[in-house]
Order: structure tokens, then sequence, then C-alpha cells
């Protein structure tokens, strides 16, 4: 569908509203004009490079262990500087990489694959990305002070606690879980009510995209998981800067609930990461395979049933803290369930695939990629659910090979599959192919040259988190080898900024819709207009541009003079009223401010809680204050 | 391209002020948030109690069941308020969303006063021991929301008897009211896991 070309208007009255649409969609201009910016496009853009970014920190971090572990007694840095390294590089390759640039992907991508013109509350997403930039700014604030965390990713207490980390390392980390939770939580709410209530007319339940379906479960999974990392990571920050005792056991409290709660929400986490790059993989399948998914339904509850079963794995962390057997049984066997769900989502795809008719694109090699690695990772994920297996490698680099499998393999290849597959939506252009094609392969190789060997460290009792090891233990070769990858690995990272540095410059001309893909953001212009859509669509089947022209729907009769948006029913997505979006502003920025003040000198003084809060509830205050003129006339 | 057909949409009200607007689910994932946020610190609670011999800590007094239990009065009644307001809100009927907030503004007030008066006979503090730790962070987390909620009904008040109000507004003040009975509903259970816990399940001390 091209609602750009409708027909039943005249062309004349047609530009006209085009000219409505842009004044009223357009950036506000200067640099307060810049950090007023709503519009879901430019929001996840910024999530989307600002990840990169972090992802690049990250990988950074990665080169610089593994160059120290490179050779036995190497001296090229010292436990303390690797304490720090090992924590950051964790830190935030999850919750300034991973989770933001799913979030920054959704942000960007659902709006336009639900057909309408922007999430449920733009204000609230700027909000959001501002509170992420703020984290990173933390985070990395105790980076280059010397102050960067030192006590693993899960800061586990007693040795985060106050007696055996004095200093301000900890308290970094935990208000910088602050930060990206307050933000993760702001893109749940807004993801979820935008699915539910801003869908194309037509789009019933049993039509939504497989991505926006991932988004959905993964939202509901930041609700019910996030809370719990706030109430651990507040409660060790409480206990070092207010004196509770949460976590120390001196006075009644326990580190072992800390880790309880911790995983409560580490493992959902792990899904929350996991989820939207199944939808993506849907996506690319779907488009890449020319035709309908095998298996829909299955496919959607599979992913519900993750979404569920995720929450009951926790345990499956804590197996070597002498938990009760019957504890212990149960959890084994809720993660091995896990493999039932995947499994079946593989099966589909594999259907799919099989009974298409395949184009091999840069995206489809990270995705067969993906498949590969992510089934070697689930089963390594199969050993460490069973409970002798795991405490014999409890703690040892079988543990780190395990979960780079699953979270690069899981994760990391769909979204650069998803980022050779969006590219030219996003920029307008098409991103190198062949170059694509090269970049996986040195990524793939390099992956495994680097976390294959760690199995077998791994069996052979090198422990993780060790800054050196003697030469004597038989661990040179493969630990040698692994740092080998890791560089091999950057070559293949640098390769893939070069081609979108060269794409963004030389690339072809991508049209509306270069793959002839299926989903309703194909339909919008590529990159898209901020409106989306000239006329928003409507949709009748669950693939809506594979529907012949003259059957596909078109919305007409929404304002243009206002960012008015279109509300539709929960189930069947029939149309229900209309909703006025508010225009840009710099209320969300200031706010972010403010809250960032609060957050980043609580772990000073906390009385900056109160002051925060003063501070930020005049923010919301401003926010939400009628405007002028107050619109008395809808 | 002839052939589209289309869907004329321009008939269809602009705003609603009811669960079908995006802004009342938006509000409905936040309070699943904080209701989760709650629910995470009771079991946490429980947890750590199921650990401990002597509950609480000697030293400590459990708090008292009065004056908590009187001040659910005006809490409850304070939620009547705020279901005024918002029905009010929805036929755009100007002294009755005034009469619902300001009911809703006195009776929170006169809850929260006795709550304060309540803080004083606790003879513990959150520094003292694990339990301190624990009821204070209810009653610190709980009240931080419940002071929000407050300068929320404040600021809605202010807006309407400035008169300077259109659909946007309305839908708030229907959508607030939302807020207001979570925050009256998940104090009940806090409320019977703090005050009538210890009296329903520990031992005389």
């Amino acid at each position: 569908m091209n609602p750009a070309q409708g027909p039943i208007f005249n062309t004349e009255e047609h530009a006209q509203e085009l000219t409505i649409l842009e004044r009223v969609w357009r950036h506000p201009r200067g640099i307060f004009g810049w950090l007023s910016f709503t519009t879901h496009q430019a929001i996840g853009m910024r999530y989307i490079v600002t990840a990169f970014i972090f992802l690049l920190a990250g990988g950074i971090e990665a080169l610089l262990m593994r160059t120290q572990l490179a050779f036995p007694n190497n001296t090229f840095l010292g436990p303390d500087r690797y304490n720090e390294i090992f924590t950051t590089h964790g830190t935030t390759m999850m919750f300034l990489f991973a989770v933001p640039v799913m979030e920054g992907m959704a942000v960007y991508l659902v709006p336009l694959m639900l057909g309408t013109r922007n999430v449920a509350f733009p204000r609230l997403n700027a909000f959001g990305y501002w509170m992420y930039l703020g984290g990173c700014l933390f985070l990395y604030w105790g980076v280059f002070t010397n102050t960067a965390p030192d006590i693993g990713w899960f800061a586990y207490p007693p040795l985060s606690g106050p007696e055996f980390s004095p200093g301000k390392r900890p308290d970094f980390w935990a208000q910088m879980i602050t930060f990206t939770e307050v933000s993760a939580m702001c893109v749940a709410a807004e993801i979820i009510a935008t699915i539910f209530k801003m869908r194309a007319p037509g789009m019933s339940l049993n039509r939504i995209p497989m991505y926006c379906w991932s988004m959905l479960v993964q939202s509901f999974m930041v609700i019910f998981a996030m809370p719990a990392i706030m109430i651990a990571s507040s409660m060790l920050l409480s206990d070092r800067t207010v004196s509770t005792h949460f976590v120390n056991p001196a006075e009644g409290g326990d580190p072992l609930m800390f880790q309880h709660v911790f995983w409560f929400f580490g493992h959902p986490e792990v899904y929350i990461i996991f989820i939207p790059a199944l939808g993506m993989v849907s996506s690319i399948v779907i488009s890449s395979s020319r035709r309908q998914v095998f298996g829909y339904t299955a496919i959607v509850l599979s992913l519900i049933a993750t979404g569920f079963i995720g929450f009951g794995l926790w345990v499956h962390h804590m197996f070597a803290t002498g938990l009760p057997q019957i504890g212990e049984a149960y959890f084994t066997a809720a993660s091995m369930m896990i493999a039932i769900t995947s499994g079946v989502q593989i099966f589909c795809w594999i259907a799919t695939l099989w009974t298409g008719r395949l184009r091999m694109t840069a995206a489809m090699y990270f995705v067969f990629g993906f498949i590969a690695i992510f089934v070697l990772g689930g089963l390594t994920g199969v050993v460490l659910a069973s409970v002798p297996l795991d405490l014999q490698v409890h703690d040892t680099y079988f543990v780190v090979a395990h979960f780079h499998y699953v979270l690069i393999g899981g994760a990391l290849f769909p979204l650069f599959g998803a980022f050779h597959h969006w590219f030219p939506k996003m920029t307008g252009q098409m991103i190198d192919e062949k170059l694509g094609k090269i970049t996986f392969w040195i990524l793939f190789m390099g992956f495994n040259l680097t976390f294959f060997p760690m199995h077998i460290l791994g069996l052979k009792g090198m422990p993780r988190r060790v800054y050196t090891y003697p030469p004597d233990m038989g661990w040179a070769a493969a630990s040698g080898l692994a740092t080998v990858g890791a560089f091999v690995i950057a070559i293949g990272g640098l390769l893939f900024i070069a081609n979108v540095l060269w794409s963004r410059k030389h690339g072809k001309l991508a049209g509306n819709n270069p793959w002839d893909a299926d989903s309703l953001e194909w339909a919008a212009a590529s990159p898209p207009k901020n409106y989306n859509f000239a006329y928003l669509p409507a949709v009748t089947s669950r693939y809506p541009l594979w529907v012949a022209p003259e059957d596909q729907v078109i919305v007409t009769g929404l304002r243009n003079d206002r960012r008015e948006v279109l509300v539709t029913t929960l189930m069947d997505a029939e149309p229900h009223h209309r909703y006025v979006l508010p225009p840009p502003s710099i209320w969300p920025f200031l706010t972010a401010v403010a809250v960032t003040i609060g957050f980043a000198g609580s772990v000073f003084n906390a009385w900056y809680i109160t002051w925060g809060s003063i501070l930020s509830g005049i923010c919301f205050i401003g926010w939400f204050w009628p405007r002028r003129p107050v619109e008395l006339e809808p | 391209m002839t052939g589209t057909r289309t869907i004329d949409v321009s008939g269809l009200k602009p705003w609603n002020i009811s669960i079908q607007a995006p802004l009342w689910w938006g509000q409905l994932s936040i309070i699943l948030i904080e209701a989760t946020m709650f629910s995470i610190l009771i079991a946490t609670y429980f947890y750590t109690r199921l650990r401990m011999d002597v509950w609480p800590p000697p030293g400590d007094r459990f708090p008292g069941l009065l004056l908590p239990s009187l001040a659910l009065i005006p809490l409850i009644l304070s939620a009547g308020g705020s279901y005024l307001a918002s029905e009010a809100a929805k036929k755009n009927d100007r002294p009755g969303m005034i009469i619902g907030l300001g009911l809703n503004l006195i009776l929170a007030i006169l809850f929260f006063v006795l709550r304060v008066i309540e803080w004083h006979s606790l003879n513990f503090n959150w520094m003292e021991d694990i339990y301190g730790s624990f009821v204070w962070a209810f009653l610190g987390l709980h009240s931080f929301d419940y002071i929000a909620g407050l300068v929320e009904t404040v600021v809605f008040l202010v807006i309407i008897l400035g008169g300077r109000y259109a659909e946007r507004e309305r839908l708030g003040i229907h959508v607030d009211s939302l807020v207001w009975y979570f925050i009256v509903g998940i104090w009940i259970p806090i409320y019977i896991v703090i005050y009538w816990g210890p009296h329903l399940v520990e031992t005389a001390q």
C-alpha cells in the first residue's frame, strides 16, 4: 500500500495536506529544540546510536581483559583495575547496551509496524531516553574518576556492602541501575499502551506483527522484573548510605535475599534482551523466505510461555548457595522447559525457511548464525540446569562461555541481522550486502574462536573473574586462542562500522520496500517522515503489504493541523476515537535533569533524594500544565 | 491504486475519558510496576522474618493498632472523593470535580497527619536493625507515593479552579483517580502485614 499516492484525492489537495502534516510534525529548531524532540524515530535513533557507542566501550573493556589474560602471569592490568574493568564490561553490556538497544529498536519500529504516527506517550519516551543517557554518563563518570564498580555486574553483598567495599564504587553501580530501569519502564509502559490502543484499524490481536508480539511480552516482563532490581539495588544503596540493614547479616539482614531478588530480575532480564531478538528473527525470516510464517499461533504462544517461565528460573543461578533440594529440582525442571518453547520457535522458522523462496541476504546470514550459536548455547544451558553438573562448573569459564553463547548468539546476532534488515528503512539507503556478509563471517569465526575454548577452560577448572593465572595450569593455549578470537571480533566490529559509514555515503537509494516485505513499516517512506504515513493505513490481513493493492485500505478524516492519531479497541482494533499527541517540549529533558540531580547526588548525600524529588515535582507540574491557548474546541 | 478503499474517521469524537484512552493503559502499567515493587518488598519482609528467631529484634516494640486503624477511615473515604471527581470529569461537571478533588484532598491530609503522629510512637528507626529497616521502607516508599498523589490532586484542583482546562485535563483527573485507588488499595495489605501481622502471628512480647 502506498497511501502517499492516495487516489481519491486530487493531487493539489493532497500536496496541501502534506504541507500541513510537514509543518505540524516539524522538529523544533536550535539547541533547545533539539532537546525537545518527541518523535519516535528521532528518540529511537538516539537510543540506538548511544547504545552502539556503549557497545564499543564494553567491547574495548573486553579487549583489555583478553589482553591481560593472553599469557600466564601477565601484568598488563593489575587486579584492582581488572576488577573494575570486568564489572564495567558486564554492567555496560547488560544495562547500557543490550536492554536500551532493544528498547530503541522497538521505539523506532513498533509505531511504524502498527501503522500509527508516534508512540502513545511521546514525552515520556523522550524522558526515558534522557534518563538512560543520565545513567550512561553517571557510570562512566565513575569509570573516569577511578570509582568504577569492582564488585561484578551483580554486586553481591557482603562484598558490595559498606564493610568490604568502602568508598563510592558500588554506589555508582547501584544508582546507575535506577537510571536505566526508569528508562526501561518508561518504554515498557508506552509500548504496551501503543500496541494495545493504537494499532491500525483491522489489526486484531491475531494480526499483530510477530515483532510487536515479542515487544509486548518483553514490556510485560520489564514491568514485573525491573522493580525487583530497583528494590535490590536500593536496599544495597540504603545500607551503604543511610545505614539500613537489609543485607547486613550482623543486624538480621541477609545477603542471600539480595541474590534472590537480584536474580528474580536477573533471569527475566536475559529474556528481556532475548525475546525482542526472537521477534526480529521472525520478521527477517518472513520477509526473506517470502511466505507467511509457519505456525503463527505456536510462535506467539511460545513467546508468551517463555515470558511466564522466565520468572520461574532464577534459582538456577544460585544452585551453589545450598538451597533445599526440592527447590533445586523444581528450578531444574523449569529451566529445561525453556528448551521446549525455544525449540518450537526454531522448528517453526526452519519450516518457514524450508518451504519458502529463500533469499540469502546479509540479515539471513546473521539469522542462521543465531540459530547455530544459540542452539549450542541452549545445549550448555541444559547442562547448567542440572544441579550436579552446575556445581562442577559453577563460577568457571564454562558459565562465561554459556552466557556469551546465549547472549551474543541469542541477542547480538539477531540484532545485527535486524540492523542490516532495517537499515534501508532507517536511512533510506541500502547497506552493502557483500560487506555485510563478510562482517558476518568474521564475527561468526571470531565469536567461536573466543568463546568455544572457554568451555574447555571451564571444564579444566579455570575460575571466572581472576586477573591472571600461573603457567602450569594448562590454561595458556585456550586462553591465548580466546584472546586472538576477541581481536577477530574487534575487526568484524570495525568492518561493521565502516560498512555503516560507507553505506550512509554511497549506499544505493532503498525506496519504500526494498525487500518486498509484508509489514506496515515498509509502506512508509525510507527514512520515514516525522508523521510516518500521509494517511494512516488500515489492514485486512496478517501481511498487509502482500494484499493486492486494490484491497488495501487507508484511513481518512483525521485532523492534520494537530498531532492527531487514531485509537482503536484492544481486541479487534475497531476505530474508537481520535487522540491528540502533545507537541515537542523541553520539560522531559528538564525533568530528567532534575531526577538526575536527585539520583546522582544521593550517592554522596541522602538529602539529595529530597531536593531531587522537589525539583522533579516542579518539572512534572510544568510538564503537565495546560498549554496556552487551551484547546477548548476538540 | 484506483481501487483503494478508505475508512472515514472524521465522525469519531476526539478524546475519550474512559478505559479506552491510551493514557489509562499507561497509568495501569505504572501501577503494575509499583504494585510489583511493593509485593517484592512484602516477600522480602517475610523471607527475612522466617530466618529470624526473635521478631522483632529485642528492644523494638510492635506499632500499636489503634491509630493506623483509625487512619484507614479517612484514607478509604478519600478514594470516594477521587471517584466523585473522576465521574464529574467524564461529564465535564466543574463543581463536581472541585467537590470531589477537595474531599479527596482534605481526607488525604487527615490520614497523613494521623500517620505522622503515629511515626512518633514508633520506638525504633531504620538504622536500628532489619525490622526497623523494613517498617521504615514500607512507610517511606508509601509516603513518597502518597505525597506525589497529594501534589497531583492539588495541581488538578488549582487547574480546575482556574477554569483553563479542556479534555486533556479532564482525562488527567479520570486517570489520576486510578492512581489514588492504587495508593489507597496498596496500603491495605501493607497495613495488614506491618500492623496486624505481628499481632496475629507472633507470640506476645
